[in-house]
């Protein structure tokens, strides 16, 4: 590996990070301001216990966590905030080899002293890195946030919380860059890599929904039960979940560097 | 240049590629492709649309994967040692596609430390014979600069072999003779260029030898100049006074006459004069001079049949 592509693909893409980060770190600035007193996080909950558990349940939260800060974070800020992380990691991934192969570009970089396996794995890296710097971005918007909020909790579980997103999003990341080396095509992948997202999200917003019946049990081969965001913010980080999801990313980014490797490019 | 004292440049021993359309269907794109090509010669590779030129290429360059065969270059696998090959390899592709929101130099400059270091001296001399302004986006560039660009980046490097998909397409008449000069120069400095078209005047113009493919088969490989010697041409007059097709049938170098629309068609190998003389006494309203196709100058050499020689000397 010379880091050619790595670099390129860093400096090609820094821009992209800081945009979204920027974004990512407004949202959550306003979700921290937005409580100016904290006694509104009881007025919220009492409001929750008006609704049905199961349908708190299926929101990522409960009337009591609710009424807490990190409640509140878990349910405004971080249940949502892989949903939309998932966006940024899909447009990566396809960057990875789909992008290029349906452009036609990857013949003329295929055709330079490069091995695939590089290409691949250097784009890989670039990518995860510009992932972490978005959550490094994104998490800046939240400590400043604090400052000014009524909300006062522990920082570095707030820390561990944004920290927790970088392995889920390093995981479609790997997933989307496998279905772009699999189905070569941009569109094909775009629509896996999307139904992994959002089938996952629904088999665990149904299994948390339906806790005790079939669902529950299912929702087990959802991502999304192992990024329990809501989990990371009221006890801390779970090695178990991390290491589980890097390892599904690190099976992911090997299967793309094997799948790419081994097929024909740019038919 | 005495060709047979080096090892080839590329080498493939029945190289074949086939498609599965469906289930039950497959595609021949190529088929048993043996063919040498040696150091220092601009080798054509030419045939119609669709006979598999591109499927080659991409064979060499091991963008695609062989069903069967295998192909070497510089006497190593292509698909084994494919990133050392490229370090002496440079490519065009018949579509060039590239980052669009980069400018000419960006992409120089990116495939350039791809490849480990760029000489700018050269790559200045380079756009400045190609009139090529690398301070414009990819996407603001016309088909002929992106065509120049292209050559620009395979050149770059100054490779032992150039590989060049259809080169000239786009390229202006101008372009095109300053594309032929530097081909020549490559070959000057002893580099190989394989380069595939279907237009026959442009492999006639530099190439040393020519390989004929037609539908995924390497029909034959002939030096130019003997490719040539089968060279005729149409043409069609237009007379005032009818002429009996008869007439012109037996002039020397005259064959297939027909009556067309009002006219008279025929095929002409050889000199013209026979056939000025015997039109003489009429009066000319027009006359149509069209080359042959290359389907039909190889039918023309080969017959109907298009069973030539297969790798003739090397």
């Amino acid at each position: 590996m010379n880091w050619v592509v790595f670099n390129e693909t860093v400096r090609r893409s820094w821009r992209g990070m800081i945009y979204w980060g920027v974004g990512f770190g407004v949202y959550g600035l306003m979700i921290m301001l937005i409580v100016q007193d904290a006694n509104i996080l009881k007025q919220y909950g009492e409001i929750a216990k008006a609704f049905p558990p199961a349908l708190m349940q299926l929101f990522g939260g409960d009337a009591v966590s609710m009424a807490t800060p990190e409640g509140f974070l878990a349910y405004g800020y971080f249940g949502y905030l892989l949903l939309i992380f998932a966006v940024y990691a899909i447009l990566s991934g396809l960057n990875i080899t789909a992008n290029d192969e349906d452009a036609g570009i990857t013949d003329v970089v295929l055709s330079l002293p490069l091995a695939r396996w590089c290409l691949v794995l250097e784009k890989f890296l670039a990518y995860s890195l510009m992932i972490i710097g978005i959550v490094a971005i994104s998490y800046l918007g939240l400590f400043i946030g604090m400052r000014f909020s009524a909300l006062q909790m522990d920082g570095s579980r707030l820390l561990q919380a944004t920290i927790n997103i970088i392995p889920a999003s390093l995981l479609i990341l790997g997933f989307t860059a496998l279905a772009g080396a699999v189905f070569r095509s941009k569109g094909t992948a775009t629509g896996v890599a999307a139904f992994f997202v959002v089938g996952s999200y629904v088999l665990n917003f149904l299994g948390v929904a339906a806790s005790g019946t079939f669902l529950d049990k299912l929702k087990g081969l959802s991502f999304f039960s192992y990024y329990d965001h809501q989990g990371v913010i009221l006890h801390g980080l779970s090695v178990g979940n991390l290491t589980l999801l890097l390892v599904l990313t690190v099976i992911c980014a090997g299967g793309a560097v094997w799948s790419f490797q081994r097929r024909d490019v740019g038919i | 240049m005495n060709m047979n004292s080096k090892a080839p440049v590329i080498q493939t021993d029945n190289l074949s590629k086939f498609y599965h359309k469906n289930r039950t269907e497959t595609v021949t794109a190529l088929k048993g492709l043996n063919l040498t090509v040696q150091p220092g010669e601009i080798f054509g590779y030419l045939g119609p649309n669709g006979a598999g030129k591109t499927t080659t290429i991409r064979l060499l360059l091991d963008l695609i994967r062989p069903s069967s065969g295998k192909a070497a270059i510089f006497g190593q696998d292509a698909q084994q040692n494919s990133v050392e090959l490229h370090k002496r390899i440079g490519f065009l592709p018949g579509e060039l596609n590239l980052w669009k929101n980069l400018t000419g130099a960006q992409v120089v400059d990116y495939i350039g430390r791809v490849r480990g270091g760029l000489d700018m001296t050269y790559v200045r001399s380079l756009t400045d014979r190609l009139q090529l302004d690398l301070s414009i986006r990819i996407r603001s560039y016309s088909s002929g600069n992106k065509r120049k660009l292209g050559l620009v980046l395979a050149m770059m490097n100054k490779p032992d072999l150039l590989i060049l998909d259809e080169p000239t397409n786009g390229l202006d008449p101008l372009m095109q003779q300053l594309f032929n000069e530097l081909m020549l120069d490559v070959r000057k400095e002893g580099r190989t260029v394989f380069l595939s078209s279907h237009m026959l005047g442009e492999v006639q113009a530099i190439c040393d030898r020519v390989g004929i493919l037609r539908a995924g088969e390497l029909k034959a490989v002939e030096t130019v100049s003997k490719l040539m010697r089968a060279n005729f041409r149409w043409v069609t007059l237009r007379l005032r006074e009818p002429v009996a097709v008869a007439q012109l049938s037996n002039l020397a170098g005259v064959s297939e006459v027909s009556a067309v629309d009002g006219g008279i068609k025929l095929r002409l190998s050889g000199d013209f004069d026979p056939l000025l003389r015997a039109i003489a006494p009429y009066y000319v309203q027009n006359m149509e001079v069209a080359e042959p196709t290359l389907e039909e100058i190889f039918l023309s050499f080969y017959g109907n049949n298009g069973q030539g020689k297969k790798e003739s000397a090397s």
